[in-house]
């Protein structure tokens, strides 16, 4: 707008008080429509606020004035708002562990499982130490007790769990806890460990206990008992080896028998067929005989003479010759006998 | 515009007396009310209540079992043997009044009082027990019978009282760890000479063994052989004694066969039977 000068008659008679108080009037009820407004806005937020979703494993504890009036299951639900009632939920389904002797620490590229040598360090009955690491599974049974009556359920949980391993660990030897009795150990230790939160009211149900490891407590204590299980595959292998020496030596012996057998029943035969066949040349050499006895024996004696004689180196002395016996060198002649061959 | 006002008035005021005339008690809780430093009202259950506004005071307190941690201690049983014991002691404030009176409704003073009061009866109670005992029964029950005792006065309430660890000083678990392997070794040592025994015992047994069938065998082959020989001798001996002379003149000559060999020299006279014509062949001449 240009700028002029002052000029009176640009200004009629106007009523401002009243153009005031209509103002006022106006204004009053915007306030008074606008706080409705809020205030209803106000009203609906905080009645809205009374909508609460109970998860799929999950069960809802409505307390009114802070007593417990109901349970709401899964799902949508109204409750009256603040400070009139409000509500707990707690997970029922999902299991919670609880560790012992270790913690399992979840990371990239793998979780990490530290040892906690204080928790896991056990005495056994004899007198020996032994490390134990120990999973304990629960869920909560009974939700009104689980968040009503125990200020801080995993302590209590975790508490009770190490006195009752430590207790039944205590009840075995070394060589028990550390083989056969494993799963009576893990048992009863679930059925301890529940009897103890039964007495607390807990609410809680004990779903496993399990014995992750059970170890002797340092390496070189491991290596001890490592090393009486190769003195055990020493001791199978030693007899192994023995029994397949007696496998190896018996049979070989049993053949070594028999052939001393056959050997001898060959001998046995060879001499019944022997006599049997120079009987037979006997009987049949006899029975000619028979036939005409002094032509045979003559026969006999001569043939004999026959295959003997070629042989034989002969000094043949005549009745004339007798005395020259004494000087003939008969070692000499031999000797000679003997080159010229 | 009164109309809202009044509302707000009315809400405002409703807030501020909920505040000042009315308490809630939750599940987890319990409550005195204090009026003037005397406790007036004790309040268990849960729900909502109303007080003098100004003069009296609420006191709100634990109603759960509370867990505590004692601090490990270390107790001397009764053979001597050093031990450190771990416990912990789940406890409820059961009469809220006394409690607030006597430790003035604070749970830390409950608690170390707690400390003390179980280790003194720890004390006592497992200096009369054997480690061993201590290991394998569980000897709580009396520790928690004895706290239960000394601290009602407080209004507390044991729940239990356990241990939760039981350790050896390190120098002890050093000598456990020691006699540890030492037994295994003696197992070691033991399985490995059962091992040696087990396979001497096999081998001897097995040499044993075909010693006996070898012996047996040789013993069986005497006997057939003896039976050869007895059988060829009879066979022989029926034979030949048919005619006594006539064997041994066969057999005597068969015998010069086999006992004169070649190069052998024999001294013939010719008074002998077969070179007798010899003689006389040259007599003639």
């Amino acid at each position: 707008m240009a700028h002029r000068p002052f000029d009176p008659r640009d200004f009629e008679y106007r009523d401002y008080r009243q153009e005031w108080r209509s103002l006022w009037e106006r204004f009053r009820q915007w306030v008074t429509s606008a706080s409705w407004v809020i205030i209803l806005l106000f009203v609906g937020i905080y009645a809205l606020s009374g909508f609460y979703i109970v998860g799929p494993s999950e069960v809802g504890l409505v307390k009114r004035f802070g007593k417990f009036v109901r349970t709401s299951d899964p799902g949508f639900h109204y409750r009256l708002p603040y400070p009139i009632e409000s509500v707990v939920v707690v997970n029922v389904r999902q299991p919670r562990t609880e560790e012992i002797g270790f913690r399992s620490v979840p990371g990239l590229p793998s979780a990490q499982f530290p040892e906690e040598r204080e928790e896991a360090l056990m005495l056994t009955g004899d007198g020996n130490i032994i490390q134990v690491e120990v999973v304990v599974q629960y869920d909560v049974k009974e939700p009104e007790r689980f968040v009503f009556n125990l200020s801080d359920p995993e302590r209590i949980v975790d508490q009770a769990a190490k006195a009752a391993i430590r207790e039944k660990v205590a009840l075995r030897t070394v060589d028990q806890a550390l083989t056969t009795e494993r799963d009576i150990i893990a048992e009863e230790t679930r059925e301890t460990l529940q009897k103890l939160l039964d007495t607390y009211q807990a609410g809680i149900r004990v779903i496993n206990v399990r014995l992750q490891e059970v170890t002797p407590p340092t390496a070189e204590v491991n290596r001890a008992f490592d090393d009486v299980n190769s003195a055990l595959q020493d001791k199978e292998r030693k007899i192994n080896d023995a029994q397949r020496y007696s496998n190896d030596l018996l049979p070989r012996a049993q053949g070594e028998a028999q052939q001393i057998l056959n050997v001898a029943e060959a001998y046995k035969q060879s001499r019944i067929l022997q006599a049997q066949g120079d009987v037979a040349r006997f009987l049949s050499i006899l029975e000619r005989a028979q036939l005409g006895r002094d032509v045979t024996e003559l026969r006999l004696y001569l043939e004999a003479l026959e295959t003997v004689l070629p042989k034989l180196n002969k000094v043949i002395i005549t009745q004339g010759a007798a005395g020259v016996l004494g000087i003939l060198n008969l070692d000499e002649s031999l000797k000679k006998k003997e080159g010229e061959r | 515009m009164r109309a809202v006002i009044s509302v707000i008035v009315v809400v405002v005021v409703v807030l501020v007396l909920y505040n000042l005339v009315t308490y809630t008690v939750d599940e987890t809780q319990q409550a005195v009310v204090v009026q003037l430093g005397e406790i007036v009202e004790v309040r268990r259950e849960p729900g909502l209540y109303f007080k003098t506004p100004f003069l009296q005071n609420v006191i709100y307190l634990e109603d759960r079992i509370l867990s505590y941690d004692i601090q490990p201690r270390e107790v001397i049983t009764s053979d001597k043997k050093r031990v450190t014991i771990d416990n912990y002691a789940l406890w409820r404030i059961s009469d809220a009044k006394q409690f607030v009176e006597t430790m003035g409704g604070s749970l830390v003073r409950a608690q170390s009082r707690l400390d003390d009061v179980v280790y003194s009866n720890l004390r006592d109670v497992l200096a009369k027990q054997t480690l061993e005992d201590i290991i394998k029964r569980e000897q709580m029950t009396e520790v928690t019978r004895l706290t239960q005792e000394q601290v009602r006065q407080f209004g507390m309430e044991i729940i239990d009282v356990r241990i939760k660890r039981a350790d050896l000083p390190a120098a002890t678990a050093e000598a456990v760890y020691n006699r540890m392997i030492s037994e295994r070794q003696q197992i070691a040592a033991r399985y490995r000479a059962e091992g040696d025994q087990e396979a001497q015992r096999i081998r001897s047994q097995a040499e044993r063994e075909k010693e006996i069938i070898l012996a047996e065998a040789r013993k069986r082959a005497q006997e057939l052989m003896g039976e050869g020989d007895a059988q060829a001798l009879e066979i022989y001996a029926n034979a030949y004694n048919r005619d006594i002379a006539f064997y041994r003149f066969w057999r005597t000559l068969e015998s010069y066969k086999t006992t004169l060999r070649e190069g052998d020299t024999v001294v013939l006279s010719t008074d002998s039977e077969y070179l007798r014509f010899l003689e006389r062949l040259s007599e003639k001449q």
